[in-house]
Formats: structure tokens, sequence, C-alpha cells
């Protein structure tokens, strides 16, 4: 139980962390790493919540992939201008107060539905397996078509820049 | 109630980003906290409800491919774009104004 | 004959296509459509003469209908309504001719004919209606004509604030007409003439007062009966011939029709009728006395006017309404003599003011001749016309009122010496003008000549009219007609001697009675007392309006929404600047508030 308890806390630790760097830091580098951290956490919490499969997902997909992009990114736009790049803020006092009210509506709005402390149900990939390409095949379907337009997006973005 | 509250928080925060950065590296960042916040509160709060694990797991997984598909468009548009005027801010990118 | 007996409505339809083809020939074909006018008034006349003894039913059709109520409208012709009809035609038709001649030079003529024609077929329409609502169509059609013809010469500021105050002056009456039209129709369920009249005898007595007393008001109105008689003097800037056609015999006497056609209901209340004879004695006296000291010849006739219509209320008032119907006919025909004589000396003249004129019976030979017969007729002196209908008249108002009845002879008295007056000034003694006076064309001799014969003749008329009214023929009272040809005698060689010598003693007498005189020549000072008690406050009230509410309140409040707007609109502008931060923060304000109503509507 204890160390249940320390799983969630270490996850909760990780996002909330991750999110304080990516939300307070002024470097570009390390706001990649804190979202990095961020994506760490949520992993953990899906392992927490009993998706191993998904954990494993989130970490290959994101950690490996979407990150990696994102230092790519960084690298590719500031690689003229010498030095570490440096993030801009502005309308910071009225955007925290947005952002305030909507976690504040939401955690209004959901706080009835959230019951006890632990999840009452956990899942492997079989489970997964199971119901997407049992009951909802053309769900399953669906994202590979969007994934593999994303990827075919990317090439025509990338390189019509390119050409030019 | 704690991952509520931590859910919501960590969303609140990647607004916060979303508004104020002039970068669109840091919006994209912003953009999956939001998104991962709202997973990890979408498997929380039906695993409460009593949902069926592998149910939650394979919508879980659509808004997660769906999310690495919008990150992986949105950074090859930055980098696309970065190309084209060697900028990579909000104003001048992403340009309305009539 | 039959076509008309059978067709009444061609005397609606026919004047309005005339109207309508006067107008659309326009100015350059005037000369030609202006004869064509003349059919207006004829067709109206034969579909009276065809209506005469007709005995053909009304022809009627619903209207407006809808669940069980609908307004019942028709046109028929009945003894009453033939009179009216033969009334209106045959004015109209001399005034139609009269005014070839009299308006040769004026450039409207168009317009000025084609009104005339209007005015004929809204009169026929009142006169042949068997539905209070059409009738009343007609009535504000009449009104209407009068407005436009009155301000016929609208270029002239006079002419222009003549016909608004005759306009606004019998809308007063036509408020109340309508406030009783919807007091019969509460209390019988039906505006149709037949029926209201039906159950007249069955209305609770204030009901039929108050209904009566309503309908008085607006045949009060356009009639020109004390206190809204106001109008009718300034209504005279209207063109000579129109005077004659609507404000003398046709349209003014729409009142004395009024009460007419709906007798029964006058009948049911002694009260109503008491106040119609006392108003009308009162309006007979007040005007002739005004009449005898005015000195534009038509302001003259218009108190005349005033004065005889007075004559016709106290019949009404006195429970003859077959006398006043007849004293109608033949002051129509009798005023409109003298009104058309009128118009043929001031185009001879060139002037109005009688002071002016004197000895045109030398220039004016014809004019001359049939004025004296109109002047003699409206004097009450037999065999004329006027003699028969007044004493007829003064028979019944005696019978119910001897008061009234003395009262009215003494008008009597005064009409044959203004009668006089005019026409010594006028047409004997030395010339006063400037201009050498000339005798009118044919067209305009004609009319009067044929005006002459009827204001001479028509008297013998009473027996017919009153069988086609379906009353009793009135019994000549020689007692009455004695002391009224007596009186009227008096007031014409009282006038003879007064003005043979042109105007020396008139005015060395006016001189010692110079207030009276005053008041007098002022019209009792009526119109300076409405213009103090109604229209100052009224007009005081409106400026106090217009400064507090419409400048304060309503201003403001216009330009505080402007303002408002603009304001609004410059900050909403603000916040399109295109910043996709500013657009995405709005939406979450969005969903922020979106969210606050959910949770408070789902506590």
């Amino acid at each position: 139980m204890t160390l249940t308890i320390l799983a969630f806390a270490l996850s909760g630790l990780l996002m909330a962390g991750g999110a304080a760097v990516v939300a307070l830091t002024r470097d570009l580098m390390r706001m990649v790493i804190g979202l990095g951290t961020f994506l760490l956490g949520v992993a953990g919490m899906f392992l927490f919540y009993g998706q191993a499969f998904l954990a494993t997902a989130q970490v290959f997909v994101y950690v490996g992939g979407v990150l990696v992009l994102f230092v790519f990114a960084v690298m590719v736009v500031h690689r003229s201008s010498g030095g570490r790049p440096v993030l801009e803020s502005r309308h910071d006092i009225g955007a925290a107060v947005i952002a305030l009210g909507v976690s504040g509506m939401v955690i209004l709005s959901l706080q009835d539905s959230v019951g006890g402390w632990l999840p009452a149900s956990a899942s492997g990939g079989a489970a997964i397996a199971t119901e997407l390409l049992g009951g909802h095949l053309v769900v399953f379907e669906l994202l590979g078509a969007l994934l593999l337009a994303a990827l075919v997006a990317v090439l025509v973005i990338v390189g019509a820049g390119e050409r030019r | 109630m704690t991952a509520l509250v931590l859910c919501s928080l960590v969303f609140g925060v990647g607004l916060y980003v979303v508004l104020t950065r002039r970068e669109i590296i840091a919006i994209l960042a912003g953009v999956e906290l939001m998104l991962g916040s709202a997973n990890i509160l979408l498997v929380a709060l039906a695993s409460f409800a009593g949902a069926d694990g592998g149910v939650i797991g394979s919508v879980a997984l659509a808004v997660l491919v769906v999310a690495a598909a919008e990150a992986a468009v949105g950074l090859a548009l930055v980098v696309s774009l970065a190309r084209r005027s060697k900028r990579s801010r909000v104003e001048e990118l992403l340009e309305v104004k009539g | 004959m039959t076509l008309f007996a059978s067709n009444p409505w061609l005397a609606v339809a026919v004047p309005v296509f005339v109207a309508l083809v006067v107008a659309v020939a326009g100015k350059r074909l005037v000369g030609m459509t202006q004869w064509f006018a003349v059919l207006a008034p004829v067709t109206a006349g034969m579909v009276g003469i065809a209506g005469w003894n007709s005995t053909a039913g009304p022809q009627s059709t619903s209207w407006l209908s809808q669940a069980g109520t609908s307004i019942e409208t028709g046109i028929a012709v009945d003894g009453l309504s033939a009179i009216m009809l033969i009334v209106v035609g045959v004015v109209a038709t001399m005034v139609v001719v009269f005014s070839v001649g009299y308006m040769a030079h004026d450039e409207s003529r168009a317009r000025y004919f084609a009104l005339l024609a209007i005015f004929t077929a809204a009169m026929c329409l009142l006169v042949m209606s068997t539905s209070l609502v059409t009738l009343f169509i007609g009535w504000e059609l009449v009104g209407a004509c009068s407005y436009l013809l009155i301000g016929f010469w609208y270029r002239k500021a006079s002419a222009a604030s003549a016909a608004m105050k005759a306009f606004l002056t019998t809308r007063v009456g036509d408020v109340g007409m309508l406030l009783g039209l919807a007091l019969l129709w509460k209390a019988t369920g039906s505006l149709d003439i037949a029926v209201i009249t039906g159950a007249a005898p069955g209305l609770a007595a204030g009901t039929a007062t108050l209904a009566a007393l309503l309908l008085f008001m607006g045949a009060a109105g356009k009639s020109a009966q004390f206190p809204l008689h106001i109008w009718l003097p300034d209504a005279m800037e209207g063109p000579t011939p129109v005077s004659a056609l609507i404000h003398a015999a046709t349209m003014v006497a729409a009142g004395v029709f009024l009460i007419a056609r709906m007798w029964p209901v006058f009948d049911a209340s002694e009260a109503a009728r008491t106040v119609v004879l006392w108003i009308g004695t009162f309006t007979a006296i007040f005007a002739a006395t005004v009449a005898c000291v005015q000195t534009d010849i038509k302001k003259v006739l218009a108190y005349s006017t005033i004065s005889q219509l007075g004559f016709m209320f106290a019949a009404l008032g006195a429970g003859a309404w077959g006398a006043a119907m007849f004293h109608l006919v033949t002051h129509a025909a009798f005023k409109s003599l003298l009104f058309l004589g009128s118009g043929s000396v001031i185009h001879g003249a060139k002037t109005q003011d009688i002071r002016e004129m004197g000895g045109l019976a030398r220039f004016m030979p014809v004019t001359a001749a049939t004025w004296i017969v109109g002047a003699v007729a409206l004097a009450g002196i037999p065999p004329l016309s006027g003699f028969f209908s007044k004493d007829a008249v003064l028979a019944s108002v005696l019978h119910a009122s001897p008061l009234a009845a003395s009262v009215l002879f003494a008008a009597s008295l005064l009409t044959a010496f203004y009668a006089f007056r005019v026409t010594s000034l006028v047409f004997f003694g030395k010339g006063r003008g400037t201009t050498v006076a000339h005798e009118s064309p044919l067209s305009m001799t004609a009319p009067l000549v044929v005006l002459a014969v009827l204001a001479a003749t028509l008297g013998f008329m009473g027996d017919p009219i009153m069988t086609a009214l379906g009353l009793e023929p009135e019994i000549l009272s020689f007692a009455v007609a004695g002391v009224s040809v007596m009186v009227a005698v008096l007031g014409l060689c009282s006038a003879c001697a007064l003005y043979v010598n042109g105007l020396g003693q008139a005015s060395r007498l006016s001189e010692r009675f110079s207030a009276l005189h005053r008041l007098l020549l002022g019209g009792w000072g009526v119109d300076a007392l409405v213009q103090r008690v109604f229209i100052a406050p009224v007009i005081r009230f409106a400026g106090a309006l217009y400064v507090w509410l419409d400048r304060l309140i309503i201003d403001r409040a216009v330009e505080g929404v402007g303002t408002g707007s603009q304001f609004i609109g410059r900050f909403m502008a603000n916040l399109q600047s295109g910043e996709t931060d500013v657009y995405a923060s709005l939406a979450a304000v969005g969903f922020i508030v979106l969210m606050g109503i959910v949770l408070w509507i789902g506590r």
C-alpha cells in the first residue's frame, strides 16, 4: 500500500515539477527537459492506474519520439542565433488568473465524480487489444489513418520548406 | 481527489504557458501539458467510475495517438516556418489580422 | 334612368374615374378635361333623380368579416340620400361650369377639377352609405377634400394655415363622432344604420343621450356650429366656387344630414335634442350679428352660412328634421348662388372688400340680378324659396320653444339686414373701387341664372321633399309667416336706409359703438378665446415637453445609446487585435463563464 502511495506521489511530483519547470523557465532547452519530466510523470500515473500498456506507449511515443522531435525543432530553429535561446512571455498575470479560473472550474465541476482513493479496475495490453481489435476496430483503423496522414503532412510541410 | 486537483492544476499551468509564451515550441509544450493532464484525468475518473480497463485504455490510447500526431505536425510546421523566416514567434507567424 | 336606379354605385365610381382621368391628363389637356369633369356631378344628380322614388334595396357587402362579426357596408338610395344627391349633383355641376370661367387663368386647374370630382365621389359615398363605417369614411374624405381645396393656393401662408385650422377643428368633432360610433357599436352590436335606428327606441336613456350628443359633436364640427365654427370663416381662403360647393351647400350640410339620418337616436333623447336646439339657435343669432359688420364679402357669406346652419340645427332640435332638410335644400340653392355671385363680383372687381365696391349693377347686370334673387331668398321674402323653408323652421321651433323661436326671429331680422347691406354696398350707390368692373363670361353667368331660378322656385318643392322623406307635408303657418315677412322687410328696409348713401352713416354708427363693433368684427372673440384657452396652453405644454422630455430625456437617451455603442464598438475593435493569445484567453474566459452558469444552475 505504501508502495502504491509512493508511486502515486512520485508520479505526481514528476508531473507537477515538470509542468512548473515548463511554466517558469526562460530557457528553451530547460523547458524541453521539464516537458520530458512531465511526460515521465504521466507515464507513472498510467502505471498507477493499472494501465501498464499505456505507460509503455507513453514512454515510447513521447519520451522516445515527441521529445526528440522537440529537441530537434529547438536546434533547427535556433541554430543560427548563437547562444541559448531565451523565452519571452507576456500577459502573465491575466493568463495566470484565467488558467487558475479554468482549473478551478474543472475541479468544481468534477469534484462529485471522484470517489475513493484507489482505482477499481486495471488492465493489461491484452484487454486493450481485445477492445481495439474487437468492438472498436473502426476506431483503431481511423487512428492508424490519422497517424499516416500526420506522417505525410509532416513530410509535405518540411519538404516544401526544403525546396524553397 | 488528489489526482483531480493535480491534473486540473497542471492543465491550468499548460493553459498559462499557451497563453503567455511567444515561442511556438513553448506553446506546443503547453499543449502537451494540457493533453497529458487531461488524459490522466480521463483515466482516473473512468477508473473511479468503475469503467472496464480495456475501454479506458483504448480511449486513452486514442487521445495519446492524436496528441502525438498533433505534436509531430506542429513541430514540422515550426521547422518549416523557421526555415522560411528565421523566426518562430506567434505574432509574426500566426498573423490573423485582416 | 333605370341604369342609374339599379346601379347607385355609379355615383361614387364615375366621379372617381373622372378624377383619375383629369389628374392623369394633367395640365396640358385640362382645357378638355375640365368639361369632362362635369360628368361627375351630373352622374350623382342622375342617381339622385333616379332614386327619388326607387324602392331598390341596398346593395351591401360584408367587410372585414371574422369569427361571427363583420361590418356590413353598402349603399342605397332612399328619399333622404336622393335629396342630398340631387343637391350635390346640381350645385356641383353649376360649380364646375362656373369654375371653368373662374379658374381660367389658374395653373393648377387639373388638380382643382380632380379634387372637385373626388369631393363629389366622397359626398355621394357619405349620403348613400347604409353603414356608419362607410359614412364615416365619406365624412373624412370630404373633410380631406375640403382641406386640400381650402389650401388650394398653398403657397399663400394664410391659405395653408386656414386649411390646417379647418382640418384640425373638424377633427375635434370627428373624435366625438368616432366615440359615438363606438358607443353605438357597443350598445347595438352593429354599425348598420338600419339596425341602429331600429334599436334606437330601446336604448337606455343615458346611452341614447350620450350617443346622440357625440354624433352631434361630429355634426357640429362639420357644420360649423358654435364653438366649432371658427374654421369656416377662414375656409374662405379657398377658391370661391369651392366655398360655394363645399363650405355652403354640401359638406357643411352633412352635419344636418347626419342627424336626419340618425334621427331615431335623437328622437330617443329629449336632452340631446334640447342641446341641439339651443346650440343651433345660439349659432344662428351669433353668426348673424357677426355677419352684419364684416367687410369681406366672403366672410359675410361665411357667417351667414353658419347662421343658416344654426337655423337648420334649431329645427332638428325642435324635432322637425324634415324642415331642416327642406331648409338645407333651399339654402344650398340660394347660398351657392350668392357664393358664385360673389365669385363673379370678385372676378369682375378684383377685390373682396365691399367697401371698395359699389355701383356694380351697371357693369354686371346678370350678376346683380341673380344676386338680388339670392339675397331676397336668404332674407326670407315670399315667394322665394328661403321664405318657405325658414317658415317651416320657425313654425317648428315655435312649437317646441317660443323663446328659441323669438331669438330666431331676431336672427331673421339680422339676416335680411346683412343680406341687403351687402347688396346695396356692392351693387348700388357710387363706385368706390379703383378698377373698372366687367361682366363675367357666359360659363360663369349661366350657372348663376340656373341657380337663381332654383332659388326662386324651390320653395314650392316643400311638399314633394316631405313626401320623399316620408313625412307629413308642412302646412304654412300664417301667423309665423306674417311675422317673419314683417321682420325680413324691416331688416331689408333698415339696411337699404342705412347704406343707400354709401358707408357714411354706417361708419358714424360704428364709431359711436366702436367697442361693440370691434367685438362683432372679431366674431365675438371666440377665435381669441380658443387661442388663449386651448391653443396657447397646448403650445406651452408642447414646448415644455420639448425641453424636458425630448431634449433632456429622449435626446440624452438616444445620444447615450449612440455614445455607448461607440464606446463598446471601440472596445470590441481593440479586442480584434489579431493576437491569437488574446483570442485563446477569451475562449478560456468563455469556458469559465459557461461552467459557472452550468454549475450555478445545476445547484
